[in-house]
């Protein structure tokens, strides 16, 4: 019955995961680089969500589809201003924009300590749980993991069923064929980061309900998320979910058995250990 | 050129390197009387002014630790922060429990930290790109929880250390970190080790086919970049005489030691003394009236900088002919230089190079099926085959870039399939490739000199390359970027840099893909010439079947990754398996 608890808890875990990975990968995917401040968007959307969830009193699920608007237009802006003209002009584009999102993410760290300090909070929200057949079902959790899985899907469905999804996945395959098939992949990567960035605050804003938050946690989930993506495969969606669930379930009974320290580090032992193990998982083309 | 153009040239040469020369002179007397300055400023001064000019050169060595691995070897880290934490850690407790002098304490701290990279590096640097930057960064998380639990280094609550170092001593040992960390930096920015980091900055793939021992430079110049960090956390932490988990890994001096770099020039000599020392002084008078945005400003400036002037603040003064990094191992004037040695064959010789029953399967597919090829001395063979017949794989395996899962290469009767792809073109097996891989941001006499070097005394390296670059057509633009020579040139430089490897056997994989045929017949010109530049045999991989049908002694045909036919080009295309290769079954 415990280990049965500890896979459901995971298991939810798992569903929150999926959107945070599934963010990065998407912007991964299409630009073939990584956000850096990642971290910091999902930080910064969740501290708002507390700020605005303790001074109204509302549900902090209204914050989703602001958040979701709002930064996602805030990662357009980004991706065209900062991010696309590295995009046309570096040769490494990918370290280029690596160090400006490095940069960027402190950016946010910063306005998040002065807005709201350096403190761990949490919204105190749904502290009840639902019970089922003996197994408790943490309600801030249940809600927030299945939230968050039920975006990821609609994620999944758009880009594999829609035409304006799948002209995003054909840039990510190869930006020079869809160049060549009337997309413009300047227009898409600005859609795909943000959109991943508003996914990201969309993943804050569900973090914050379950997890303490505080703005130096930034690069944690920046590394979780990455460490997702190299598990489940660059790119690729639906080992990402596969990852992201096992990583719930991992963190869930790593928790349970050895404690907290346990639970924050096996992401990044989990990382090394593929990097030791199965180098090629991350092998880019020379 | 007539002879008095070339004299002009000659002269022109010898004023523009007395001209480098000179304003290398002046930058290091600048830097030594800026040293003097700042070391007079701080003695004197008062207690304040010593200690923030110790936080400089504590600045300055952090930064030249970072540009070594990051700048000129070009793997972005960012966990350097690590090192820091396991040295300053070493630095406590060997003072604290062990008892040692705080000096000998510190050099131990440094030796320490860059063993700890020895061991660490040929994992993380495996990775390449984004994948070690990001690893670096989990490193340091790691440590950072380590140690928030290890008691013995007294867990989160960190340690009180007593005050052992006078503030003098302090900012003595650290002038002598940044001293070292300007000699390291010096030497990559003039030697052949830097050349061999900074090729693989540009283009590692080629760099190894050139034979360029990449995992040796990377870890060596990691455990190197490692070492300052080290000994500087060590008198950091008794400057401050306290340390704990979150000040030993604090990802913000990651951040400004990249900011330090990139804003005085990343992967340059001088940039990361300027960067540290300008943006110190600068962040010391301006953050008082704006004291919580640090860290946003720092940010800005990473981005304003990539995003403006790439080249930071060096950057800004190469444009104006200053600060400019001398051309490595380039004498003043190209001498006329001197073919390679030619080896004498010897009676009872084993072929140059045989293959013997080669596949290579990728993940289901066979690309290779038991290919076999022996090649005698004085050979030219073709291969020929349709789109996807496995062409390329022969020519990546043998060279070493994909291993087989059969089968054996033997060079002169040696077996060489499990020897490292570095160790292939330094025995004399070369390449070209079919995109020509120039390494943009170097000269052209390092593209050249990078592959001469190894296995040779300085001065053959030197005349073998100005040979290369002679008889390759390259001497009148030696000294130009390589990225900034048209297509033609380009090509030119991708032929030039096989025969400074001096090989015995060529691999030439489509160099006439695109050309004209007058272009053309320049290349079939310089293949004719291979022989006389003793190489001692030649494979041709090439669509545009006329254009080697009269070169190759031999033809080897590929289909699917088999080999359908070898014979003379003559029987070869008369072949009716060869025929229904290319042409399909007759209906």
């Amino acid at each position: 019955m415990l280990l049965l608890q500890l896979l459901v808890n995971g298991i939810l875990l798992g569903g929150l995961y999926v959107l945070i990975a599934q963010s990065l990968n998407l912007i991964f995917g299409v630009m073939g680089i990584v956000n850096l401040a990642h971290g910091g968007f999902i930080v910064l959307a969740g501290l708002f969500t507390y700020w605005f969830a303790t001074t109204s009193g509302l549900s902090p699920l209204f914050v989703l589809p602001l958040a979701f608007v709002a930064m996602g237009l805030a990662g357009a802006l980004i991706e065209r201003f900062l991010v696309e003209p590295l995009m046309l002009r570096e040769r490494r584009a990918d370290l280029a924009s690596l160090m400006l999102t490095f940069g960027l993410s402190f950016v946010l760290v910063q306005l998040a300590l002065n807005l709201w300090g350096s403190d761990f909070v949490s919204v105190p929200y749904l502290q009840s749980s639902y019970r089922f057949r003996g197994l408790n079902f943490d309600a801030a959790l249940s809600i927030s993991g299945v939230f968050a899985a039920v975006i990821s899907a609609s994620l999944y469905v758009w880009l594999n069923y829609t035409l304006s999804g799948k002209s995003l996945l054909a840039a990510s395959q190869s930006p020079t064929g869809a160049l060549s098939c009337g997309i413009d992949v300047g227009r898409v990567r600005m859609v795909a980061f943000g959109i991943g960035v508003g996914l990201a605050a969309a993943a804050g804003v569900l973090v914050i309900v379950v997890l303490a938050l505080a703005p130096q946690s930034a690069n944690d989930f920046t590394l979780l998320a990455f460490v997702i993506i190299a598990l489940g495969g660059l790119g690729n969606y639906l080992g990402v979910v596969a990852a992201s669930l096992l990583l719930g379930l991992a963190q869930s009974v790593a928790g349970y058995f050895w404690g907290g320290n346990a639970e924050y580090v096996l992401p990044y032992l989990l990382l090394l250990l593929v990097m030791v193990a199965r180098p090629q998982r991350f092998r880019q083309s020379p | 050129m007539t002879a008095e153009e070339k004299t002009d040239a000659l002269a022109r040469a010898a004023a523009r390197f007395r001209g480098a020369h000179k304003s290398r002179i002046a930058a290091v007397a600048a830097g030594l009387a800026a040293a003097l300055l700042l070391a007079l400023i701080a003695l004197t001064g008062s207690g304040y002014t010593l200690q923030f000019s110790t936080d400089i050169l504590a600045a300055v060595t952090l930064a030249y630790g970072w540009n070594l691995i990051s700048g000129f070897t070009g793997y972005l880290s960012f966990g350097q922060v690590s090192f820091y934490g396991i040295g300053a850690y070493a630095t406590s407790i060997l003072v604290l429990r062990a008892g040692m002098p705080w000096y000998f304490a510190v050099c131990c701290a440094g030796l320490l930290g860059a063993l700890a990279a020895l061991v660490l590096g040929p994992i993380m640097l495996r990775l390449r790109g984004i994948l070690f930057a990001l690893g670096m960064l989990g490193l340091a998380r790691i440590l950072e929880v380590v140690f928030n639990n290890w008691n013995y280094a007294g867990a989160s609550l960190g340690l009180s250390l007593p005050p052992a170092l006078t503030p003098v001593s302090v900012y003595a040992g650290m002038a002598l970190l940044a001293l070292l960390g300007f000699l390291l930096n010096a030497f990559f920015a003039h030697s052949g080790f830097g050349l061999d980091a900074m090729s693989l900055n540009e283009d590692e793939t080629a760099a190894v086919a050139l034979g360029v021992p990449a995992t040796r430079v990377k870890v060596i110049a990691f455990a190197l970049s490692a070492l300052l960090p080290a000994a500087a956390g060590g008198l950091v932490a008794w400057n401050r005489s306290y340390l704990d988990p979150s000040s030993a890994f604090d990802p913000t001096l990651d951040l400004e030691t990249i900011v330090f770099v990139l804003f005085g020039g990343v992967g340059t000599l001088w940039g990361p003394l300027f960067g540290a020392t300008v943006l110190m002084l600068v962040a010391e008078e301006f953050l008082v009236y704006l004291p919580h945005f640090e860290l946003a400003l720092y940010g800005l400036v990473v981005i304003a900088t990539v995003l403006a002037f790439p080249g930071g603040i060096v950057g800004i003064f190469n444009r104006f002919g200053y600060l400019r990094r001398p051309i490595i191992l380039a004498p003043a004037i190209l001498p006329a230089g001197e073919p390679p040695q030619k080896r004498p064959p010897r009676a009872d010789e084993a072929p140059v190079l045989e293959v013997k029953d080669l596949e290579v399967r990728f993940e289901g597919l066979t690309a290779l099926d038991g290919v076999s090829l022996a090649l005698k001395r004085g050979e030219t063979v073709a291969i020929i085959g349709a789109n996807g017949a496995g062409k390329t794989t022969l020519f990546n395996t043998i060279a070493g870039f994909v291993p087989p899962s059969r089968g054996e290469i033997r060079f002169f009767g040696r077996d060489v399939t499990r020897l490292p792809t570095f160790r292939r073109a330094q025995l004399g097996m070369a390449r070209s490739f079919q995109i020509p891989r120039s390494m943009p941001m170097l000269s052209v006499w390092e593209n050249v000199v990078l592959p001469a070097r190894h296995g040779k005394e300085r001065q053959r390296a030197v005349e073998h390359t100005a040979w290369v670059l002679h008889v390759s057509g390259l001497a009148p633009m030696w000294r130009d970027r390589a990225g900034r020579l048209p297509p033609g040139h380009q090509r030119q430089l991708e032929f030039a840099r096989v025969l400074a490897l001096a090989p015995e056997i060529a691999f030439l994989d489509e160099v006439m893909a695109g050309m004209t045929v007058e272009e053309r017949e320049v290349v079939r010109a310089a293949i004719r010439r291979l022989p006389e530049f003793g190489v001692a045999a030649v494979v041709l991989v090439e669509h545009v079947i006329s254009a080697v049908a009269d070169l190759a002694d031999r033809m080897v045909v590929l289909d699917f990754g088999r080999k359908i036919a070898e014979d003379t080009p003559q029987r070869v295309l008369r072949d009716p398996a060869v025929v229904r290769a290319y042409l399909g079954e007759p209906r």
